[in-house]
């Protein structure tokens, strides 16, 4: 058994007194894909953004490969926050994909994918670019480089995200509902995408609506409800009858999209 | 009215221009900070701001030139008017330009920030590559606007002897007893000039990189 | 350096006085303006195109040109024409009608931003145009135009000190005399710019007070 890719440990996160996450212990495996599914509000866009550290755990421990990200437990067993420099040291093994693509508007495909490249990396201007483009090419917009995200099509905003975050060789890439705020006849050209770089053995972790493409492509189901994490296991284990309740409802209400297969 | 003198009020307009694009762009510079300083988190910072902006906004411009006129020889500056006159444009501007900018920075989305932060920005990379250029481009009419505004305010300088086109334009129609057909000319050529800021500004929103076309 | 306080009980008077004339050619040119600005904008928006292009063209000249190049204008230039006025009438002449360019284009603003939705209703029901534009138009818009023609308010409070470029005996003239006068410009500049900061402080706090009690009465947009 190798070391997981991400573990999560006792990890609980609440907004003032409102508890999100509740004592989630969950081992995220290297070069599978781990999806996370549940209803909105179960907290599962939550544990992702955890797991990137744009949401700072109230307790509990993530470590990254090994190393911690964020808090660490000190000599006296406290929990330490660890330095800026530290947290972007581990983050850098991370990608992140996001609901909205967050593609900053002043830059063109290229730009935003060579950005990090250039000013975070120093990587030389023309490197950067080739490395971008290299990129571009995986995702199928090398033609669409000297485009800003106005004038691309959601699907194809996407896709030049997932492009920006390949660019730095991330170890894990995390996908926040990748697919939601795409038109129905868009998402299958970014779930393209995401299936190849399954296969090429990324360590991946999706939140999505997706149940067809998480019980298809996924290794890992977990399922998520009202902060707590109720099973997770192989998805023949996970969706096998007889379900666990909760499941079997969330399921019913989803029967629409793409979880029929299942039925 | 002749060539010639119009032809002087236009060559006056030299120093309207240089003085405000000094002052505009001095100001936004200052305007920079200020902005920032209002959207810290520490008091020690925003209220010194706070109080500039109410301070710089709550004066009369041709106030705050005479006060600053009159206070920079008082500490022991001896410069040159023009030095005092854009110093004042400048302050008083950048006042403005400050609150426009707090707007602006406050509506870069965060989902843009958390971009700029998972692929490992610093802080001042997130600054200067993200938030300024965006916070740039939803503020650019108001900082179009502001020119407009500091072109208009600048013949105010002419009261610390400047001889831009307003104290041209009173020189001239004292010493040729022609007032409507000098002050016309100098309104005439204001127009032209904030005109064409407006126009420009409105084609350069559009030649932003990264609006919709 | 401070300001012997004694020298301003002394000038109290004429500062007062000098406050006086200030305030009341700002509200006087504030009521002006606003009246005037909305009868341009009324008539922009119903003249036909012959009244809203010409109108247009005046509210964009003096929009786009100093208040003081329009003061001067009026005040030099308008003997050579007939009209000599004492720098009071110029003054407040000349205030009124650059608020009203900046009033008219508030209240063009407004006219646009009520519900076209709600003007139909009305017609429906039989309101004549004027009807229209007191009953339904007018209350609707008061709320949209509240907030600029505050900030516009604070704004020709500041503008009334150019003025005293012409010798209109407001606060700016009357404070800067009495700094000659006493041989302490620099003090008297100083408290000049207080007395203006507290009254821009006040009148912007009012009009931020007005907004907050009207904001309670809304109108819901489809």
């Amino acid at each position: 058994m190798t070391l997981p890719a991400i573990s999560v440990r006792n990890l609980v996160k609440r907004f003032g007194q409102t508890p999100v996450l509740q004592d989630i212990d969950l081992d995220i495996p290297e070069g599978k894909v781990s999806c996370l599914i549940g209803p909105s509000g179960s907290g599962k866009s939550t544990l992702l953004r955890c797991l990137a550290f744009l949401e700072e755990a109230t307790e509990g421990m993530i470590t990254v490969n090994g190393e911690a990200l964020g808090f660490f437990e000190n000599a006296r067993g406290e929990r330490e926050r660890l330095p800026s420099t530290q947290i972007r040291a581990v983050r850098a093994q991370i990608g992140m994909v996001f609901q909205q693509f967050n593609l900053w508007p002043h830059m063109t495909a290229l730009g935003n994918v060579s950005e990090a490249l250039k000013t975070v990396h120093k990587v030389p201007r023309k490197e950067a670019e080739e490395r971008a483009m290299a990129q571009l090419k995986k995702v199928g917009l090398e033609n669409r480089a000297g485009h800003y995200p106005a004038q691309l099509s959601g699907g194809q905003q996407q896709r030049v995200a997932i492009a920006r975050a390949l660019a730095l060789s991330p170890k894990i890439m995390l996908f926040d509902e990748p697919t939601s705020a795409l038109d129905p006849e868009l998402t299958g050209e970014v779930l393209t995408v995401m299936r190849d770089l399954a296969a090429d053995g990324m360590t991946m972790v999706v939140v999505s609506h997706e149940i067809g493409f998480a019980a298809t492509i996924g290794h890992q189901i977990s399922f998520l409800d009202q902060g707590r994490l109720v099973l997770t296991g192989a998805p023949a284990d996970v969706f096998a009858k007889p379900r666990h309740p909760r499941l079997e409802q969330f399921l019913d209400t989803y029967l629409d999209r793409g979880a029929s297969m299942l039925a | 009215m002749s060539f010639k003198l119009f032809n002087l009020l236009v060559q006056a307009s030299v120093w309207t221009i240089g003085i405000s694009a000094i002052s505009i762009g001095l100001g936004f510079l200052i305007a920079l900070g200020l902005s920032a300083a209002l959207l810290s988190g520490k008091a020690f910072y925003r209220r010194p701001a706070q109080f500039f902006i109410s301070f710089f906004r709550g004066v009369p411009l041709l106030v705050q030139l005479l006060l600053i006129y009159n206070l920079l020889p008082f500490i022991g500056l001896n410069v040159p008017s023009i030095v005092a006159a854009i110093i004042g444009m400048s302050l008083c501007t950048a006042a403005y330009q400050a609150e426009n900018l707090r707007g602006g920075f406050k509506s870069v989305p965060r989902g843009l920030i958390e971009a700029a932060d998972m692929v490992g920005f610093t802080p001042s990379q997130l600054f200067l590559r993200i938030k300024v250029p965006i916070a740039l481009r939803l503020t650019f009419p108001a900082l179009v606007n502001e020119a407009i505004m500091i072109l208009k305010s600048s013949s105010l300088v002419s009261v610390v002897g400047i001889v831009e086109i307003t104290r041209m334009a009173q020189d001239l129609a004292s010493s040729t007893y022609m007032p409507i057909e000098i002050f016309s000319s100098a309104a005439l050529i204001y127009l032209v000039i904030c005109w064409s800021v407006a126009l420009a500004g409105r084609y350069g929103e559009r030649a932003l990189p990264g609006v919709a076309k | 350096m401070m300001f012997d306080p004694g020298v301003i009980l002394k000038h109290l008077p004429e500062i007062i006085s000098g406050t006086g004339v200030t305030l009341a050619l700002w509200i006087a040119g504030m009521v002006l303006g606003m009246f005037i600005g909305f009868v341009v904008a009324t008539l922009r928006r119903y003249g036909g195109v012959m009244v809203d292009i010409p109108l247009g063209l005046v509210v964009e000249v003096l929009r786009g040109t100093p208040f003081l190049i329009q003061i001067f204008l009026v005040y030099y230039g308008g003997p050579f024409v007939g009209i000599s006025l004492d720098p009071i009438p110029c003054g407040l002449l000349g205030l009124s009608i650059y608020a009203a360019a900046y009033y008219s284009e508030i209240f063009r603003a407004g006219y646009g931003a009520v519900p076209h939705g709600h003007v139909e209703a009305a017609e429906c029901l039989g309101f004549s145009r004027l009807q229209v534009i007191r009953r339904i138009l007018l209350p609707e818009m008061a709320l949209i135009v509240l907030p600029p023609s505050v900030n516009l308010s604070v704004i020709l409070l500041k503008e009334s000190a150019v003025l005293s470029i012409i010798t209109v005996p407001e606060l700016t003239t009357t404070v800067s005399a009495i700094g000659s006068q006493e041989y302490a410009f620099l003090e008297a500049i100083f408290l000049l710019a207080v007395i203006y900061w507290v009254i821009v402080e006040a009148a912007a706090r009012l009009g931020r007070f007005a907004e907050s009690r009207f904001s309670t009465y809304r109108f819901s947009t489809p």
